[in-house]
């Protein structure tokens, strides 16, 4: 009797044993960074010497400091490519989805950029966009001369070509990968059904498939605002470098540069504080998601 | 008619998909094509393809890019975060989606809701804690970091698929008097091999495109990581664009290898947020 209790306690100890080691990780180096981050906004810190408390001081230089509404303008900018970041990828896979000859290379090329992460793809557009690279050298050659444009040096063609390229292009095949796999779960019969009707394909599309997959598509635009606000920092850093000027400057550049460049890293923490508000907001509605599939 | 309809309708998809998949690959195929022409050549020559395959730009960078050294540097950290993740990954996967105790579900939320923070907003504390446990320019910081940053995804794919696993299995391992360990390696870890392998394949990709932390945490420079080593290339002006082609594709090529013989279980990864409709 006595050793069946011992037995029932362990076990009762048991999942906690299995999770510490992740919990600890994540209190000491993502829990504890976020908590401080905030506690430090409020302090004039170079990460050298002892903190001084400034109150609001930090709060109120960035509210004067026009790279900060600049980032907040060019994030905004960003975000304007969700859309058509969710609308194409749903195009594509419904596509892929008819099962036409030679589908699986399209949709393993689609998914080639997303392979090789931000940083090599970074690179590479670097040298795709730039006034002498491949680009334009296509766009001349094809007789649109006037098409053909220094893009990464005018401020508002790198913020587009920016939002373009990180919001629609590079996330293409990673989407179009996510949408067919919620779409192998829609009822066969429902499409069957469809064309008996003589329905069009664009009529199947909206009437079936979208109304299908409705939580993949929330689930969808909920993981672009995270790119875009939380995973940017590498493709832009490889891409554009902030610039030209701070014309890709973005929250995450902010803090990079204030932080690490000029070493004022009470004031870089009043900005990721600000950053921190946005992704709060998005994690939200992230874990309702989750939990929802999870149930 | 309605022939006619499909056909049209098959000739447009196959337009578009082209097209799409034309824009996908060009700027890659223009990497391997720029990579084995010589500098002179590409001045003249940018979009034809090579009159003549070198593989100078390789051996330079090869040598005097240091790229020998930081791809073993990478071979030594991931496979050492690797083996870290996956015991974080699996056992509290284990835990959250198959046993029950109290506190369960806030804890897996929390765990989630951790999940979205960026790189940059954790960085100077992350920056802070390193330097005070001296594991700044110390691979087994940047590996602590790098899971502790990784390892709540691949703990959420592993916690909805245990939680597909019957609770019959736990009941008879622990009627065999299985102890906790014994019963997560003995029958949890082989039953849960394929997802494992996602999993594995999600962490490298991770691990081996990440810049931020690499970039504070190794300050030297022979430590650094051959993505990392790359992120700090571009700054090096006046390196020729084949060269640092042919870096950027000695950075790919371990992500390109993984595509190509794990193609299905990538899909199976990236399908695992979307199993439902």
């Amino acid at each position: 009797m006595k050793r069946k209790l011992s037995k029932k306690n362990t076990e009762l100890f048991e999942p906690y044993m299995l999770i510490t080691p992740l919990l600890i990780l994540l209190a000491v180096f993502i829990l504890y960074p976020v908590i401080a981050n905030i506690v430090m906004s409020f302090f004039k810190w170079n990460g050298i010497k002892k903190p001084e408390f400034i109150g609001l001081e930090n709060y109120a230089e960035m509210f004067k400091d026009e790279k900060f509404w600049g980032s907040i303008k060019n994030t905004g900018i960003l975000l304007l490519y969700i859309p058509l970041g969710v609308i194409l990828p749903l195009v594509v896979s419904a596509v892929l989805r008819e099962g036409l000859k030679g589908w699986p290379f399209f949709r393993a090329a689609l998914y080639l950029p997303n392979i090789l992460g931000y940083v090599i793809m970074g690179s590479i557009c670097n040298i795709v966009f730039r006034k002498t690279g491949p680009l334009n050298n296509i766009l001349n050659a094809l007789g649109l001369q006037n098409l053909a444009k220094d893009w990464l040096m005018s401020p508002s063609l790198a913020i587009n070509s920016l939002g373009f390229v990180y919001g629609v292009w590079l996330r293409l095949g990673f989407g179009c990968i996510f949408f067919l796999a919620a779409m192998s779960s829609i009822d066969e019969s429902l499409y069957d059904a469809a064309k008996i009707d003589g329905a069009k394909w664009w009529k199947t599309f909206f009437n079936v498939t979208l109304p299908s997959i409705r939580f993949s598509i929330e689930f969808w635009v909920v993981l672009s605002f995270i790119e875009v606000l939380a995973r940017a920092f590498s493709f832009i850093y490889t891409f554009t470098n902030g610039g030209p000027g701070f014309a890709t400057f973005t929250l995450e550049y902010g803090i990079y540069t204030s932080g690490f460049v000029a070493f004022k890293m009470g004031y870089a923490s009043a900005w990721a504080s600000v950053l921190f508000v946005f992704c709060a907001i998005i994690a939200v509605f992230q874990v309702k998601l989750m939990k929802r599939e999870a149930e | 008619m309605n022939n006619r309809y499909d056909r049209t309708l098959k000739i447009i998809m196959y337009t578009f998909l082209g097209i799409c998949a034309f824009v996908a690959l060009y700027p890659i195929v223009f990497a391997v094509m720029t990579s084995v022409k010589t500098p002179e050549e590409y001045v003249t020559n940018k979009l034809g393809f090579p009159s003549k395959l070198t593989l100078d730009n390789y051996s330079y960078v090869w040598k005097n890019g240091n790229m020998l050294k930081y791809f073993m540097n990478t071979l030594l950290v991931i496979p050492a975060g690797l083996v870290f993740y996956l015991f974080i990954c699996v056992s509290a996967g284990f835990a959250f989606g198959r046993l029950r105790f109290p506190g369960r579900l806030p804890l897996f939320l929390s765990v989630l809701f951790l999940m979205i923070f960026p790189q940059m907003l954790l960085s100077m504390q992350i920056f802070q804690i390193c330097r005070s446990l001296k594991l700044v320019n110390n691979y087994f910081g940047l590996i602590l970091v790098w899971v502790a940053y990784f390892s709540p995804f691949g703990t959420y794919i592993m916690t909805t698929y245990y939680s597909t696993v019957p609770m019959s299995l736990v009941e008879s391992a622990r009627l065999d008097g299985a102890k906790l360990y014994q019963m997560l390696f003995r029958i949890m870890v082989p039953i849960a091999q394929p997802m494992i392998i996602v999993i594995t394949i999600i962490g490298t990709q991770s691990m081996w495109n990440e810049l931020p932390f690499s970039m504070l945490l190794l300050q030297n420079a022979d430590m650094r990581t051959i993505t990392h080593s790359l992120g700090m290339l571009k700054g090096q002006y006046g390196l020729k664009d084949p060269i640092l082609m042919a870096a950027i594709l000695c950075a790919a090529s371990v992500p390109i290898v993984l595509f190509l013989f794990f193609q299905k279980q990538i899909t199976m990864g990236s399908y695992s947020g979307a199993v439902k409709g």
